[in-house]
């Protein structure tokens, strides 16, 4: 994050499979502000799978109810985005010292609980079986495209029908007027005609339309942030640096709800270690570089609705629990060659459009209007997926 | 001699499935996995539980044999 990806986000799943999402969708799902192909996804897709490979824990292995993977893979990304991060970066904002990200962790306690009663009584998805090898490959060949398209948009020419945040480009009004730094000072990039040529220019610091109104002034765009998806740090950065996540990861096994998990369910702490190595390492590293800052209110990419962060992140560890793991674990599993886990992927991917497309996606301004039906929905849904899902394994 | 087999289970169900059978005390246990992480869980419990663990790999499967120490 401090090669410039955004607050306190770091390593965030969620995030990062939503930004992907933004890329391929953006101008139909409104993510124009959340739109870049994270190299990081890539880089630990394909580190992963090195780690996987030299260990000879590369199997392709599927079969164990894809469809209802795919469910809870999408539900999981629905409560993230509500909670605005993943079960990774509710530790990473606690580590910024972003205190209202203690709601979520408790939310991801209570989802651990409810997901433990139901393991207790028996849930489980069934037994995957050995596939066939190209299914095995379908993570890995995605990391492959995406790394493409990533490398052409950012050397060559993005293709039109894609969409990326401009770099450290900021929303002054959402969807209407943005601007972008253009040396020592700002460009508009929105309202363009349609030619992508603006129609407004900046005139001491405001947004000035070509008619003469002001669209913005200069306090309003000063006061504005980057969106989240024109925070990044370069390419090659982000690349390198997802590669040496993913063979950690992979070695490690790193769960951000496992941890909890085993230590209520088999009083086993091997990974809660894990988060709480990663709990410290970023609370010391955020220290060192002056980005620690106390509080509730004004964090990076946060709200500090309670008992929305609560009840989205029970409702997103729920369903990781049902899933077997945490996204991360996912995108780890699915470079090993699990075609389920793929599918679950894909289900993240699915839900992060769907959430901006139904607009049912937070903001640092707090909960959107849907967010608690939707909420609602999908924790019965989860409800019926584990009842549903008891059978005898041993 | 007790035998287990883990494959293709999701996490936690490997771990959940060893724990359960190592709570009868057996004093030799046979866990088949699939997967190097329920390998590496089923191992760690093994270890940590008193037992002496062996592993044998075949293309598709781990054999872990676990004796009480």
């Amino acid at each position: 994050m401090s090669q410039g990806n955004p607050g306190n986000m770091g390593l965030c799943i969620a995030c990062f499979l939503r930004d992907i999402t933004g890329f391929f969708v953006g101008g139909s799902t409104n993510q124009a502000a959340v739109a870049y192909i994270r190299p990081e996804i890539v880089g630990i897709i394909l580190g992963a799978l090195a780690a996987a490979l030299v260990t000879r824990e590369f199997r392709p292995r599927g079969g164990s109810q894809p469809v209802v993977r795919f469910v809870l893979g999408f539900i999981f990304m629905v409560g993230a985005l509500i909670f605005l991060g993943c079960t990774v970066r509710a530790w990473l904002r606690l580590g910024g010292g972003d205190l209202s990200a203690l709601w979520g962790i408790a939310g991801i306690v209570a989802g651990v609980i409810i997901g433990v009663v139901f393991l207790k009584r028996g849930f489980n998805l069934g037994r995957a079986k050995a596939v066939a090898r190209p299914l095995g490959w379908l993570l890995p060949a995605v990391a492959v495209v995406l790394l493409v398209f990533a490398l052409v948009s950012a050397y060559g020419a993005k293709p039109g029908w894609a969409t990326v945040t401009p770099e450290n480009a900021r929303a002054v009004v959402p969807g209407q007027v943005v601007v972008a730094p253009d040396g020592d000072g700002l460009k508009v990039l929105k309202p363009a005609d349609g030619n992508g040529d603006p129609t407004a220019s900046i005139v001491d610091g405001a947004v000035v339309a070509d008619d003469g109104t002001v669209l913005a002034d200069a306090g309003k765009v000063a006061a504005t942030k980057p969106m989240p998806g024109g925070k990044r740090a370069a390419l090659w950065v982000s690349l390198i640096a997802g590669l040496a996540i993913g063979v950690v990861a992979q070695r490690s096994r790193f769960c951000s709800i496992g941890g909890i998990r085993d230590a209520i369910l088999v009083r086993r702490y091997d990974l809660l270690f894990g988060v709480i190595g990663l709990l410290i390492g970023a609370t010391v590293v955020n220290l060192m570089l002056g980005q620690y800052v106390v509080g509730f209110e004004g964090q990076p990419v946060a709200h500090n609705d309670a008992l929305g962060s609560f009840a989205a992140m029970t409702v997103a560890t729920f369903a990781a629990v049902l899933l077997g793991g945490c996204p991360f674990r996912q995108v780890i599993m699915g470079a090993e060659g699990d075609a389920d886990s793929f599918v679950a992927v894909v289900g993240m991917l699915v839900g992060a459009g769907a959430t901006h497309f139904y607009n049912l996606a937070s903001s640092p301004l707090g909960l959107a209007e849907n967010a608690w039906p939707a909420l609602g929905v999908m924790a019965a849904i989860l409800v019926a997926v584990a009842l549903a899902g008891s059978r005898k394994t041993a | 001699m007790k035998e287990l087999d883990v494959r293709g289970l999701s996490c936690p169900m490997p771990l959940m499935h060893t724990k359960k059978a190592i709570d009868g005390d057996p004093a030799e246990i046979l866990v088949l996995a699939d997967s190097g992480t329920a390998k590496a869980n089923v191992v760690a419990l093994l270890q940590d539980s008193g037992y002496t663990v062996t592993i044998a790999e075949d293309a598709s499967e781990y054999r872990i044999t676990g004796v009480r120490r």
